[in-house]
């Protein structure tokens, strides 16, 4: 007899994913109005967060009456704790989404400035991490965890490059402060996306291996920490 | 919403001076579960036993209010108890199976009832143990006494045993409250399978079991109805502060 809790939880699992590919597709999205500046890309971008923000509700709901009703254990336990907690980074991940859409416009005017500061590359892995973590999720196979955390870091790298070399554009250009603003808080906002996707990542291997390896020290994947109460 | 199956009405029950219900007014819907939860002696079995006449069986009792079952009184002077008692099955806390074979367990309810073709109650039977989830378990047995199953078996047989006399509602109380853990799964999974075609009404100690197999919940306290509700609601964000306390254990 397959238990009620089961249907539940796979609907929970349907929502996280739907979730998931919700959000890649609006940085996806993000990323391509920001390669070329369209702004009427952009504009559905910001639009679209409306059904990310409906849908984050409905699962910290769904989470919160599982709880309430199941009293989940061990691996449902995992389960529903991460749930929670992937919601809540997929829902900042796609507002980081917006912040960069609704800079894009004033970025339009100097469209050349993105290819002078090399940005391709960085708009190119924002994308892939996203994609990568939510094939993760997909899947539950933890296997490539580690690839997400090495694409966190050369994505933070190159962004310190490309904010080194706008700061540099900003000293000799004053005509350029304005744009330059709005792309160093996009790369902010780039950085913040691959940081939530290496959350995402630790919450799959808490849920599959039970190993709680946020805040693990860097080089020492998989080892935990001093985590004991 | 699903229709109304069982209300009461300003329903108030006395054992000799002692009021165990004050003026209980509840609206249960059909082919849902409701639950009853609250502190020993809340008047929580009463009020189950009020709903299929049990409670006439015991003297020197007062009853006060209406109970309607699809809207007719069923304390009006011309209802037939025994009738109404198989329209509404009752299980019990301690599984109570007759020292007969499994077969005659089942078969005894339709057999009293004038059924008395054999391949009739052999359907019968089976049916009713197939939708209790049991008939691969004793279909090998099925001339073996019913007091050898174990304990949960027992209880599923019981149930079993009520639905071969096709009622449309199915009073509980405490059905799992003797079993272990496992047993106590197989009967809830049971419970959420049979409200696709009965109306369950559950009395319970265990809240956590009354959230996990109800759709609504009933929290009574010294013979009064505190608050009536889906169960999603009382178990996440009750309105009245003594369900709170209550739910999370601070009661006192």
């Amino acid at each position: 007899m397959e238990r009620h809790f089961e249907q539940e939880l796979q609907k929970l699992k349907s929502r996280i994913l739907k979730m998931g590919n919700l959000v890649a597709d609006q940085i996806h999205n993000t990323m391509l109005a920001l390669q070329t500046c369209d702004i009427e890309l952009a504009a559905q971008v910001i639009r679209n967060d409306k059904i990310v923000d409906k849908l984050d509700v409905k699962i910290d709901k769904l989470c919160q009456r599982i709880f309430a009703l199941q009293q989940p254990v061990a691996t449902d336990l995992r389960m529903i704790m991460s749930s929670l907690k992937m919601n809540n980074d997929l829902e900042r991940m796609g507002d980081h989404a917006v912040g960069i859409a609704s800079r894009i416009e004033s970025i339009s005017e100097y469209p050349e400035i993105l290819k002078e500061l090399e940005m391709e590359e960085l708009i190119r892995q924002t994308d892939v991490i996203v994609k990568d973590v939510i094939n993760i999720l997909n899947t539950w196979n933890t296997t490539f965890v580690r690839d997400i955390f090495a694409q966190a870091s050369a994505i933070e790298a190159l962004s310190q490059k490309i904010t080194d070399k706008i700061l540099e554009e900003m000293s000799q250009k004053r005509e350029v402060i304005v744009v330059a603003s709005a792309l160093m808080i996009i790369l902010t906002q780039m950085e913040r996306i691959a940081g939530y996707s290496t959350n995402m990542a630790e919450s799959v291997v808490f849920i599959v291996d039970g190993e709680m390896i946020k805040h693990a020290k860097p080089g020492s994947l998989f080892l935990n920490p001093d985590t004991e109460e | 919403m699903k229709d109304t199956k069982i209300v009461t009405k300003k329903l108030s029950f006395y054992y000799g001076e002692k009021m165990a219900l004050n003026s209980v007014s509840v609206e249960m819907p059909e082919k849902q579960v409701t639950a009853f939860i609250g502190p020993s002696g809340c008047g929580k079995s009463t009020f189950l036993r009020t709903l299929n006449r049990m409670n006439d069986l015991i003297p020197n009792v007062k009853i006060e209010g209406e109970v309607l079952i699809d809207d007719l009184n069923i304390y009006d002077k011309k209802v037939d108890v025994v009738n109404l008692r198989k329209k509404i099955g009752m299980v019990f806390q301690k599984s109570n199976p007759f020292a007969k074979s499994i077969f005659e367990n089942i078969a005894y309810g339709p057999k009293i009832n004038g059924i008395s073709d054999k391949k009739m109650l052999e359907e019968i039977v089976v049916t009713s143990l197939q939708r209790t989830a049991i008939w691969d378990e004793v279909k090998d047995r099925m001339n073996h006494s019913a007091l050898g199953l174990s304990g949960g078996q027992q209880q599923r047989l019981c149930i079993a045993r009520t639905l071969a006399v096709n009622p449309e509602i199915i009073l509980m109380d405490e059905p799992a409250s003797a079993l272990d853990p496992i047993s106590t799964a197989k009967i809830e999974e049971l419970i959420f399978e049979l409200k696709k075609n009965f109306t369950i009404v559950i009395v319970t100690h265990n809240m956590q079991q009354a959230a996990r197999v109800s759709d609504l919940t009933a929290f009574f306290y010294l013979g009064e109805l505190i608050e009536f509700g889906k169960t999603r609601k009382i178990f996440t964000t009750p309105d009245k502060k003594q369900t709170e306390d209550y739910i999370t254990g601070r009661f006192g």
